[in-house]
């Protein structure tokens, strides 16, 4: 057990347009990436870890999210995606800390996944699934600036295979 | 360049999908054909529909084997999709049966051969709001049609039973709890929930369960039982009705049970430990038999023998833990004057056929200490209505078992007596099937004719059924009140009280003049009526579930401070919508035969 005098330990990690942060290692290792990094690396790295796939910008942000979730207890390594709660239920500081550009919630979600920081990119895509919800397909595809690419022909008959979902 | 939604790596897109409903990830799947193919593709999202939306599943999808399964194997968005049309047509078809009778028994066997896929909507149905245009009739016809769906079921596996196969000894007793219950916790599934669950708490209080001699495993097993609540029941409680359904004894608090019952729970749980138990069919009471591993005693030493005979005891886990010695059990016998010869028989283990139809007689003495003990004045009573499980429909059970359970080739009297004793039940399947459950005509059809191969029933039966059907097929010829039909004064709704026997009842139906057979009219001495004959009659509905005919004179309508009982209540959704308390009536679903009533 360290003593609470002791200094924390801190890493240095390197985004993709070459800025440098120093940052806990008890709060970067929240990326099991990094954290099985830091163990291949062994004792005490003193070296940057390049993170070539994050920029500077989503890289603090995904600390601000490291550092707040920093006690929460490591995510149960549970394969079955169907055990995963249904709701969309997210809590408040969370909520808050997603209330970003498009863009920006989309860098967080590919970070996440790269960082491997599950529960990061469960609340990642938690905020999306919830910009969908009760929306048409034409609300939908101005959120997300999608091109509708069907013809008029094909639109009508996925709408006729898609009237079950309809009434209710 | 900045990432966009169509741009996320499909497994990134998986993930916010399983995070959709159905109907959001149609809207999704509408708005670019990329998206189109990832949500039909991805399988695993169906899976996951199938799973959080829906409950219970009929027995023929495997549903839990096929979840555990490879998830290529299976087209779980055509499922999901099958399942959405079943709820759909459920409440289609379900919506015809409440409009019109025309059909209502075509369309009853319909849902029902939905099975379970139907039972959430079906339970869904039967809690319909309390202010539901049709409330009376939505839960009587929601709740029918689950009952066909579940005796079906439960014949299914007395079916498979007298064919030999090997079914457990607490679903071929749970059968009965699915001819007489419904709702969300009653299934096969629930009461094998139930019997590991009391497993697992067994395994937990003895860790070194399985390396104890059979003996101690016995007792221990005996009095881990106690110890969780099963004790029998005190003997004054002992022939209530629901002390005979496994499946209720497993739910309830205090776990009241016969002894039948006890030692079924016993031998199912002790199949699950490894313990080879079975009921032992003594004379007024079902004892346990355990049998030691072939060549080791009870007490666990390696004795090697020739002989197929295991060592064995006997408990009684209904009164205690304490193994019961033989002599014992001999010694009653002697006293109830068993000669020796019949004692072996006595004293052997029986099988689980026997075990239900031991259940068959242990109800049917229930329900008629219910009757006898309650029976009012004129035997015309709604007590049916504080019986739980019905008794009608465990009664109804009972005979259903004996139907297929009875007795086999290999039995007493052969072949001949197998007809003649199904014979026996007959008159009182279809007495019962007629009155309550008309729509069983299926189950006649497919279960009972059979039996009656090559019989004079089998084509008399054959015939009934044909015109039952030709009958549901026809429209009611209709009734109208031509200016207003003066010569009958009580309309369709109308609530009464019998003037000589007092009994609550609605009316149903008319005719101007009593249109009864000949030999009614004589036997009921109709005759002798002050307005004889000639005098408005109505087909009424009673509240203990009967169906009677009555002359006008007869009918006392009651006062508009009385409102229908609860029995009424709960009987009158099939000919009628809801109760209009303004109007003092209830609101006819018959307009079809009675258009002005």
């Amino acid at each position: 057990m360290s003593a609470p005098t002791e200094e924390k330990k801190t890493v240095v990690l390197t985004t993709s347009d070459n800025a440098d942060l120093t940052v806990e290692r008890e709060v970067a290792e929240r990326s099991i990436l990094i954290k099985n990094l830091l163990e291949d690396l062994g004792g005490d790295n003193a070296e940057a870890i390049p993170i070539p796939n994050v920029n500077e910008a989503v890289m603090k942000k995904v600390l601000e999210w490291c550092e707040h979730h920093r006690k929460d207890p490591p995510a149960s390594q549970d394969d079955d995606s169907d055990s995963r709660k249904k709701s969309t239920d997210i809590d408040e500081w969370d909520q808050k800390f997603m209330q970003v550009d498009q863009e920006m919630l989309f860098e967080i979600i590919l970070a996440a996944n790269y960082l491997d920081i599950k529960a990061l990119l469960d609340v990642g895509c938690k905020t999306v699934a919830n910009m969908i919800k009760g929306k048409s397909p034409d609300e939908i595809r101005k959120t997300f600036n999608i091109q509708n690419d069907f013809t008029p022909e094909e639109e009508d008959q996925i709408r006729r295979e898609n009237e079950w979902a309809e009434d209710r | 360049m900045a990432p966009s939604f169509t741009t996320l790596p499909t497994e990134i897109l998986e993930t916010i999908f399983l995070h959709l409903d159905p109907q959001s990830l149609v809207s999704v799947s509408q708005t670019n054909k990329f998206v189109k193919k990832i949500t039909s593709e991805r399988s695993i999202i169906w899976r996951h529909f199938c799973k959080t939306h829906f409950n219970s599943w009929a027995p023929r999808h495997n549903f839990t084997a096929k979840f555990a399964g490879p998830l290529s194997d299976v087209d779980w968005r055509a499922l999901f999709l099958y399942r959405i049309n079943v709820k759909r047509e459920t409440l289609r078809k379900l919506d015809h049966i409440l409009g019109t009778q025309q059909g209502r028994i075509r369309y009853i066997n319909e849902i029902a051969d939905f099975g379970y896929d139907a039972k959430e909507t079906l339970l869904k149905e039967c809690a319909c709001p309390d202010d539901a245009e049709d409330v009376l009739a939505r839960r009587y016809y929601a709740n029918a049609i689950l009952e066909r769906i579940q005796r079906e079921m439960a014949i299914n596996v007395w079916k498979d039973l007298y064919s030999g196969k090997d079914i457990p000894i607490e679903k071929a007793l749970g059968a009965y709890d699915m001819f007489a219950r419904t709702g969300g916790d009653v299934d096969f599934d629930a009461i094998t929930e139930d019997l590991d669950r009391i497993q697992q708490a067994v395994l937990e209080h003895h860790p070194d369960f399985r390396d104890m001699s059979t003996r101690t495993k016995a007792s221990t097993l005996a009095s881990s039982l106690r110890e969780q609540g099963f004790e029998g029941v005190p003997d004054a409680a002992r022939s209530a009705l629901r002390n005979s359904f496994i499946g209720l004894v497993l739910r309830s608090p205090t776990h009241d049970s016969l002894p039948l019952i006890s030692v079924a729970i016993y031998c199912a749980l002790a199949q699950r430990l490894g313990l080879d138990a079975r009921p032992c069919g003594f004379l007024f009471h079902v004892y346990c038999l355990v049998y030691a591993p072939k060549d080791y005693t009870l007490d666990g030493d390696y004795k090697p023998t020739s002989s197929s005979d295991l060592d064995f005891m006997y408990l009684d886990p209904f009164r205690s833990s304490d193994e019961v010695r033989q002599g014992d059990l001999r010694q009653v016998l002697r006293e109830m004057g068993v000669p020796s010869s019949e004692h072996a028989s006595f004293l052997s283990d029986t099988n689980t056929r026997e075990m239900v139809l031991r259940t068959a007689r242990n109800i049917m003495n229930s329900v008629q200490t219910i009757r006898q003990t309650e029976a009012g004045v004129y035997g015309i009573h709604s007590t049916w209505l504080d019986a739980y499980p019905d008794m009608d429909n465990s009664f109804y059970a009972t005979i259903w078992a004996m139907m297929m359970l009875g007795p086999r080739e290999d039995e007493a009297g052969g072949l001949s007596n197998i007809t003649s004793r199904r014979r026996q039940y007959l008159p009182y399947l279809l007495e019962h099937f007629q009155t309550h459950y008309p729509w069983d005509v299926t189950l006649l059809e497919q279960y009972v004719i059979p039996l009656f191969y090559n019989q004079p029933e089998g084509q008399r039966l054959m015939s009934f059924v044909h015109s039952m059907h030709t009958l549901d097929g026809m429209r009611n010829p209709q009734k109208p009140r031509h200016s207003g039909r003066e010569d009958v004064p009580f309309k369709v709704g109308q609530l009464f009280e019998h003037k000589r026997y007092h009994y609550e009842g609605v009316i149903t139906g008319w005719d101007a003049s009593c249109e009864a057979g000949e030999d009614w009219i004589l036997n009921m001495g109709v005759d002798r009526l002050a307005h004889g004959r000639n005098q408005s009659f109505y087909h009424v509905l009673v509240c203990d579930k009967s169906v009677r005919y009555v002359a006008e004179e007869n009918i006392l309508p009651v006062d508009p401070s009385v409102k229908p009982s609860e029995a009424m209540l709960k009987l009158a959704g099939r000919h009628f919508k809801r109760w209009d308390d303004e109007n003092h009536v209830f609101v006819s679903n018959v307009r079809d035969e009675y258009p002005d009533d």
